[in-house]
């Protein structure tokens, strides 16, 4: 026996992510999401105002709808797969631990706000702004959503989301810097009194653009971390615990 | 006797054992596990994993649930909180001493 304390406790938070089940069933949904929002702006006819409010609708009844699924599919199949090879575990979510996600999540918040901050000292105008739209909302978002991984993985153990997390913040550059090559729309400083005109709507719908590639990029490495992970698991657990093992 | 081999001879004897120690720092962080996962993760036999569950048991550490998960007898264990008290007090117990 020779097991770390600090390793056995974060191998124990991490349990729900031993499998690759979660993180396959957590880049499905995004890719699910991906690939709603990217057809949805291609197909759609309508204006943007009420083609933008119809798709929110819509991903919210779909990431609701997949979400449940998803639920109902990973607890079906720990019951068969993972609890009979590794043992079954009841996570638990304590006032306190709750109160430190609340904590970590406002400190989250902060974080682009302050961002958001530093970049009007350095832009001059909301036609700027706009303008740049977008390059620096795909990388933000990944920057966020990359330290959100990181950490995650921290917390529990799992080294493998530190490269998920570079993987991520180096496609939201990529997507970034392909957004900015493809040269920014003209937006002028002085944008009032109709915010809704074509330059606008162009760094708008490009930002959404951004947004279904991150989500598909994300969904893609999740999927393929949680294939690996699962080969993996498979190898080492290929049958039911039995006393004879 | 000096402040911290006071320290020392005051920690929890239960929870000091490398083993218990293994099987309450896993408890403490899930609301309850079975004996498949505590002996996958914690490297011990089955023997060994027994006695240390009773040891803990009969310490008031550890709570005993035995259920059906369909209709397989399942047995489940989870941390008390006198056993989260004490786990809690031997880490700062054992903090203070290497603070000194």
């Amino acid at each position: 026996m020779n097991v770390q304390i600090d390793t056995a406790i974060k191998r124990a938070r991490g349990y729900w992510f031993v499998d690759g089940f979660t993180e396959i069933a957590i880049g499905g949904l995004l890719i699910i999401l991906a690939g709603f929002l990217l057809i949805s702006m291609n197909i759609s006819q309508a204006p943007f105002p009420s083609w933008f409010l119809s798709v929110t609708g819509e991903i919210t009844i779909v990431k609701v709808v997949s979400f449940l699924i998803a639920i109902f599919i990973l607890w079906w199949l720990k019951d068969h797969f993972t609890y009979p090879r590794t043992g079954f575990v009841r996570g638990k979510i304590t006032v306190t631990q709750i109160l430190v996600i609340i904590k970590n999540m406002i400190l989250f918040l902060l974080l682009p706000i302050i961002g958001l901050l530093i970049a009007s000292l350095l832009i001059t105008s909301t036609g700027s702004v706009l303008s740049s739209l977008p390059v620096w909302f795909p990388v933000g978002l990944s920057l966020m959503w990359a330290i959100l991984i990181v950490l995650a993985g921290e917390w529990m153990g799992l080294h493998r989301f530190r490269l998920l997390g570079v993987m991520i913040l180096l496609a939201g550059i990529g997507v970034g810097i392909w957004q900015w090559a493809m040269g920014l729309p003209n937006i002028p400083a002085n944008i009032q009194p109709k915010i809704l005109q074509p330059p606008v709507l162009e760094s708008v719908n490009r930002a959404l653009t951004s947004l279904g590639l991150i989500l598909l990029i994300s969904g893609v490495s999740l999927m393929f971390s949680g294939i690996l992970t699962f080969i993996r698991y498979r190898r080492e657990n290929p049958q039911p615990y039995t006393e004879d093992v | 006797m000096s402040g911290s081999l006071q320290n020392i001879s005051e920690l929890d004897r239960v929870i000091h054992e490398p083993a218990r120690l293994t099987i309450v720092a896993l408890l403490s962080s899930v609301a309850s596990a079975d004996f498949l996962f505590l002996l996958k993760e914690s490297g011990l036999t089955k023997g060994n994993l027994s006695v240390h569950l009773s040891r803990l048991e009969e310490a008031g550490y550890v709570q005993v649930e035995k259920t059906f998960r369909g209709k397989i007898p399942h047995t489940e264990y989870r941390l008390t909180q006198k056993g989260k008290s004490a786990f809690d007090q031997y880490r700062k117990s054992l903090g203070s001493i290497f603070k000194k």
